[in-house]
């Protein structure tokens, strides 16, 4: 039985530098395996010893995801082997694409229980790629994963909703998309580093993924934004007059009730 | 010479600098404070392989290159001076001169719980009245039919609150030059007669233990002799030789540590109208200090690729410490400078970092004591 994580090779959020219009701006920032995918290994990691299974990371992406220092990355972080496809045409791709490269990868593997990936992808943010490629491979997918443990004949997993923590059992192998603080993913050590560059490869050409789908991708173009900021300065030389301001102008804008307070 | 960092060597960076961020960083201003030794990193550094990174899995250890230890050490000190040298003191000046000397049992015996931080291990050469001068030791070691009566006195020994295993130099013949008459020896912290003072209080790295060494009548199996008699002095000397590119890279790792913060502040913080980074004299701190780190961090780099290679490196590892140490105190105060007051507070860790920088001008070889090795290779 194999666990597989499917990972990115990706800029690094923390070197990503944010301009004055608020653009987010990753052309410096170096690539790394993904925070959140190491969240994914993480967790693959400890089901895969806890059921004896083997770690198989997979990837889709742009030349740098099949160099050597990203793959030992990626092994480093405790995948027992990996597989990619790394093509300057691919480094593009749409989630649709780089979905279907993926399910041709958890395809070929076979035997396959379970597909963890991170919560989204740090770059774009869409968390589309769990529900596309679990539809590709016929799959569930549950998203939101705090905890999964393996059963005779499936998982179980505990998912953190707004609701609550509720509780899914799913029969046959399933897509699952974790929480990005599922777990704290460990450094790699020394060792670890070391032992990566001895541990298996396996290389696709684009042609091994099957042939491109009509994309359905969506690709988002406007600017990010948030709710609009009021602009309201309060000014804080007197405190008492200051807490009151900002005490007015939480009510008047339905943030806390305006009754039951003790003035 | 063209420097290209292995694979593993990138990865050995990014997953040092992970860990130090999450372990090391949110205690490094208490331990500082506290002057409290960090032993509950000795465990977490211990299964991160950093306690044993140059030494042969065959004895546990990671068995990384000797560049890839020193990039280990520059990143833990970036973030913690205290750790730097927690890590350097235990393998460079304990692990080393036991896998380098040891016998083949010895090995066996010392390096495994040395490579996992097991134990912890420290080296004992300095004496009230031998520093610079080290072959001056007075400490004696007398033949009593199959050990060795060690009597004696060491002073500030890295290590000596925490550490299980010692390396200790004493002399073991009288009657011959100075520093023929030295021998070292392997000695358990719980040796009877063996006793360990208090701390030493200290400017900088306050976290780290320094204590003095005090011997009487202690009892050590022949067994326990390091290298051959009278090979003592040598085996400190070649131990240092590396130590000294350890120290290196603990200067670099505080200085870069200090660079970076400064030049956040200097974005952040605004003064007339503007951040700092729009002064010249501030953008001309920050290009001195940047190519200050970008010299040491090559010279600290070629002494450790050497030693890698097999080739000689005493000589480029007296140079990389005799930079990197003023280096380091000179990149500490100009962060300093950068932030001002601020940078006067404990608040914010560039005072630290001044203070921790210091040291690495002195212990291993002072600057003077490096000019003169390396004036002495020039001139013979
Ligand atoms: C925090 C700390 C940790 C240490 N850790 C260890 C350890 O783990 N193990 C260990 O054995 N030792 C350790 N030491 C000792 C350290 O290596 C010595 O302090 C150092 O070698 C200098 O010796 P000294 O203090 O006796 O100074 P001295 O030798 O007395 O030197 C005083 C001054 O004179 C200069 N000087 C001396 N001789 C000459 C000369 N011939 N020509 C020109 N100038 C000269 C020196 O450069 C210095 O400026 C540590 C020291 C400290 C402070």
């Amino acid at each position: 039985m194999k666990i597989v994580v499917a990972y990115a090779w990706a800029p690094d959020p923390q070197e990503a530098s944010v301009g004055a219009d608020g653009q987010v701006d990753f052309s410096r920032a170096k690539p790394v395996v993904s925070e959140y995918d190491a969240v994914a290994i993480e967790v693959g990691r400890q089901l895969a010893t806890a059921t004896s299974s083997a770690l198989v990371g997979i990837s889709v992406g742009g030349p740098a995801t099949g160099t050597p220092v990203a793959t030992k990355a990626a092994l480093s972080r405790g995948l027992d082997e990996v597989m990619v496809a790394s093509d300057a045409a691919l480094a593009d791709a749409g989630t649709t694409r780089t979905a279907q490269g993926l399910a041709a990868m958890v395809q070929r593997l076979g035997d396959v229980s379970v597909v963890l990936t991170g919560d989204s992808s740090v770059d774009s943010g869409s968390r589309m790629m769990p529900p596309v490629l679990a539809g590709l491979l016929g799959w569930p997918v549950l998203s939101d994963v705090q905890k999964v443990s393996v059963t005779a004949d499936g998982v179980t997993v505990e998912r953190l909703l707004r609701e609550g923590v509720q509780q899914v059992s799913v029969t046959g192998p399933v897509v699952l998309a974790l929480a990005s603080d599922a777990t704290q993913p460990k450094a790699p050590g020394m060792k670890d580093v070391l032992a990566a560059g001895k541990k298996p490869v396996t290389k696709l050409e684009v042609a091994d993924l099957g042939p491109a789908v009509a994309e359905g991708t969506v690709v988002s173009t406007a600017k990010l934004t948030g709710p609009a900021r009021k602009g309201i300065v309060i000014n804080t030389a007197d405190p008492a007059a200051a807490a009151a301001e900002l005490v007015g102008a939480l009510r008047a804008a339905g943030v806390i009730g305006s009754t039951g307070g003790q003035a | 010479m063209p420097f290209q960092l292995s694979d593993e060597q990138l990865l050995t960076r990014s997953a040092v600098r992970e860990f130090a961020e999450a372990e090391i960083l949110p205690i490094a201003a208490e331990i500082d404070r506290d002057h409290r030794a960090p032993l509950e990193s000795i465990p977490k550094m211990g299964a991160q392989g950093l306690l044993g990174m140059i030494i042969p899995e065959k004895y546990e250890g990671a068995g990384s290159d000797y560049l890839s230890y020193m990039i280990a050490i520059e990143e833990v000190s970036r973030v913690c001076g205290t750790h730097g040298v927690m890590i350097e003191a235990h393998t460079s000046l304990a692990s080393y001169p036991i896998l380098h000397f040891g016998t083949e049992e010895q090995k066996m015996e010392f390096l495994p719980d040395l490579a996992t931080g097991r134990k912890m291990g420290a080296f004992g050469l300095t004496e009230p009245e031998a520093g610079s001068d080290a072959a001056n030791l007075k400490t004696t070691a007398v033949r009593d039919g199959d050990d060795w009566v060690i009597n004696g006195q060491k002073i500030f020994i890295t290590g000596g609150g925490y550490a299980k295993t010692f390396v200790v130099f004493a002399r073991t013949n009288p009657d011959v030059p100075s520093h023929k008459g030295i021998s070292a020896f392997i000695i358990d912290r719980d040796t009877p007669g063996f006793t360990i003072g208090e701390n030493e209080q200290k400017l900088g790295i306050r976290g780290s233990s320094t204590t003095p060494l005090m011997f009487s009548d202690v009892r050590v199996p022949n067994s326990r002799m390091l290298g051959q008699p009278g090979q003592g002095f040598e085996v400190a000397m070649n131990t240092l030789d590396g130590g000294r590119t350890g120290i290196a890279a603990q200067a670099l790792g505080i200085a870069q540590g200090a660079f970076e913060a400064a030049l956040k502040y200097a974005q952040e913080r605004v003064q007339f109208g503007k951040p700092l980074t729009t002064k010249q004299a501030i953008q001309r701190m920050l290009a001195d200090m940047s190519t200050d780190l970008a010299a040491g961090r090559l010279l600290v780099y070629e002494a450790a690729d050497l030693e890698d290679r097999g080739e000689e490196y005493a000589i480029p590892a007296a140079r990389a410490k005799l930079f990197c140490g003023p280096m380091a105190s000179r990149v500490t105060t100009q962060a300093i400078q950068i932030h001002g007051g601020n940078g006067y507070i404990m608040e914010y860790p560039v005072e630290r970092m001044f203070r921790d920088a210091r040291i690495t001008e002195i212990y291993e070889g002072t600057n003077e004591v490096q000019r003169l090795v390396i004036a002495k290779s020039l001139l013979r």
